[in-house]
């Protein structure tokens, strides 16, 4: 116990200093010391927190517990979670450092007054190795997809991962899963109790594996799906004997899984789902996904990239809403947290850009931003079309310095923090850490 | 002229964008005026002599490629793909295809994989992961115009041996390449290469993708070819900003 205060208390000191010093946002380093000093500190802070809801998946973590935190938060109920992709272990235990009083780590008992729930994003590697440790009320898995393959292998090996992760979870945990998902039905073989799940009807994610002929019949469905604009989209939730008609300011398809997802842990967790419109209304989205700001009358868009599947869906929504006058900026970085082999962009359908007839050249950076040319290069956009900027600021500048109405940027996840970064630099938006 | 390109199990062997190797001959022929045709081959599909101009192979997943292997054996597209190699037609496998064009793959567990005995090499598996970006100086064989260096991303935990080391694609420079032990990369068989390297491989090498459309047609049409020179400033810089990276 002593060891566990002296770790959290020096990763509060962390935290105290990164914050003061704008270092960064807090939300790995003190947990990363905490872990050196104390390895077990999240096993034993487990017992005194409250109940814990478990997200995982390839795509869409980050906006759905940003989604359900917020639905629970206005519903009243005092949640802890982890920020902004923090969703390894040490970003766990940075949350719990970072959101719970120092008082309440010397008497734990009290942690359990003080917060109703907790909310944890987890990396889909990283899943085996901290959710038995955690006593969860629910886990969600969204999806499977082939990612970074230097860093999680092939989809076959994490599914057994999570395979045998589940047969030492406790059975009171639901399982909540996306059944239009055909790799993830693959683990209903290892849990005893009976799965949540939910799907939706007549609309399909590129690279989704979906059964052939029948349907595993889900108990959320989102369907009347109308993608009306990059701030609207409606659609009609049957789930159970209810049927909710939603306005969601989150565009894309693979939004309505997140919302669904996120809807569906909602209605275990009892919240007045009639209430959903009204929370849509206020939801600002998360870092760089969907992120919308605007700076001298142009209008930015961030939407981060980071795997095939993922992108594709991006390019998609781009192309439904791009006009001839808007601009967009693609950002390729190797870094280990992007994924060091770029060869995941000759996946990507870049090919739906080579119609667009924009007027603005797209601009290219990154590290890697030569092999983002050449992949637009052979997906049949003229070369002179393209301006390669490897430098991320000076690539920035030149969207500042032209005269396109509204800029569309999609960087990989290193690149995105970078991009914050000059935002915040520039002043267009305040501590790059904040959701 | 035209070209039909058969890509082999696009399906199951497709985890590592290796489908821009495809893309990548196909705009550069398509570039020049070459029509090009490309067919889709599988499981339980039937593959006819004759009608393929290069053969492309990907890598995939350990449980497809065990799928994979029964199907080259049973269906006798191993038999029918090497034949066709024997006579001239180019092919390109990289990683998974290239373990199967071997002699054959021995698990870490179970049974060995048989292979097409295409490549004369065998791949062993390893519990060693040899993951990053790779460096090689090709073969002198392949004449390669500019220079001689190919640059790609490796992923792979089999290792791969081959029984003439002068068969190699190339010496690693940088890199782990065939088996991480005797800076061997690839091989390359009469017009068939395959070896580790995605990336996608053909798009940063253009002098390589030319070589196998020149082959290609070279074979097709039982004639010297000359190719139109393409513009490759940009192909050229992503390859060189690489092989920064390793003089660093």
């Amino acid at each position: 116990m002593l060891k566990l205060i002296i770790a959290i208390f020096v990763g509060k000191i962390i935290l105290f200093f990164t914050k003061t010093l704008k270092f960064g946002g807090g939300s790995t380093a003190p947990g990363f010391y905490a872990l050196k000093i104390d390895p077990c500190s999240i096993e034993e802070l487990s017992e005194f927190l409250p109940l814990s809801i478990i997200i995982t998946g390839t795509n869409g973590k980050t906006t759905t517990s940003k989604l359900i935190s917020y639905f629970c938060e206005q519903s009243g109920l005092r949640v802890i979670r982890n920020r902004s992709g923090s969703n390894l272990e040490r970003g766990v235990l940075s949350a719990l450092i970072e959101q719970i009083p120092f008082n309440n780590f010397l008497n734990p008992s009290s942690i359990r007054k003080s917060f109703d729930l907790c909310i944890w994003e987890i990396d889909e590697a990283a899943f085996y190795q901290i959710s038995p440790k955690i006593n969860s009320l629910a886990i969600l898995f969204l999806n499977i997809f082939r990612d970074q393959l230097d860093r999680y292998g092939e989809i076959n090996s994490i599914i057994s991962k999570w395979n045998q992760t589940l047969t030492k979870i406790s059975q009171k945990s639901k399982i909540v899963i996306n059944s239009d998902d055909t790799n993830l039905l693959q683990i209903l073989k290892n849990i005893q109790t009976q799965p949540v799940s939910f799907s939706i009807t007549g609309e399909k994610i590129k690279g989704e594996s979906r059964i052939k002929g029948k349907k595993y019949k889900s108990q959320a469905t989102a369907t009347n799906i109308q993608l009306l604009s990059l701030d609207q989209t409606k659609f009609d939730l049957i789930i159970g004997l209810k049927t909710l008609h939603i306005t969601s300011p989150l565009p894309g398809l693979y939004n309505i899984y997140n919302l669904t997802a996120a809807l569906t842990l909602a209605d275990i967790l009892n919240l007045d789902l009639t209430k959903v419109n009204i929370w849509l209304e206020s939801f600002s989205p998360a870092f760089g996904r969907v992120e919308k700001f605007t700076w001298k009358d142009k209008k930015f868009y961030l939407l981060l990239i980071k795997n095939p599947a993922g992108a594709t869906e991006v390019l998609k929504l781009i192309k439904s809403y791009i006009t001839p006058h808007d601009q967009l900026m693609i950002a390729l970085n190797d870094k280990f947290a992007d994924g060091q082999d770029v060869s995941w962009i000759w996946d990507a359908d870049f090919e739906k850009l080579n119609d667009l007839k924009l007027k603005y050249k797209f601009v290219l950076s990154g590290i890697r931003a030569y092999d983002l040319a050449v992949r637009l290069k052979y997906s049949g956009i003229e070369e002179n079309h393209l301006i390669v900027e490897p430098d991320l600021i000076d690539a920035f500048n030149a969207l500042i310095k032209s005269d396109s109405e509204r800029v569309f940027i999609l960087p990989t996840y290193t690149a995105l923090l970078s991009i914050q970064k000059i935002l915040t630099q520039k002043k267009i938006k305040n501590y790059y850490w904040q959701n | 002229m035209k070209l039909t390109i058969t890509y082999l199990y696009h399906d199951l062997m497709n985890i590592y964008g290796d489908t821009g190797n495809v893309i990548a001959l196909s705009k550069r022929a398509s570039w020049r005026g070459i029509d090009i045709e490309v067919k889709n081959i599988s499981v339980g599909q039937k593959l006819t002599k004759g009608l393929s101009d290069i053969f492309f192979f990907g890598g995939g997943q350990d449980e497809q490629q065990v799928k994979v292997s029964e199907d080259l054996v049973s269906t006798k597209k191993g038999e029918i793909i090497k034949e066709e190699v024997e006579k001239g037609v180019p092919l390109l496998a990289i990683c998974g295809g290239y373990q199967l064009l071997g002699e054959y793959y021995q698990p870490i567990q179970g049974k060995n994989l048989q292979g097409v005995s295409l490549f004369p090499a065998f791949t062993i598996a390893s519990n060693r992961r040899m993951i990053g970006n790779i460096l090689i100086n090709a073969s002198s064989k392949l004449m390669l115009e500019k220079n001689n260096c190919l640059v790609g991303f490796e992923n792979h935990s089999g290792k791969t041996y081959l029984k003439n080391k002068d068969q190699a694609l190339g010496y690693v420079k940088f890199g782990f390449g065939n088996n991480g032990e005797d800076q061997t990369e690839g091989c390359i068989i009469k017009n068939a290469i395959g070896c580790y390297m995605h990336g996608s491989l053909l798009p940063k090498n253009p002098d390589l993708t030319d070589w196998f459309i020149k082959k290609a047609l070279s074979y097709k049409y039982q004639r010297e070819i000359t190719l139109k020179k393409l513009d490759n400033t940009l192909e050229e810089q992503a390859q060189r900003q690489l092989i920064k990276r390793f003089e660093k």
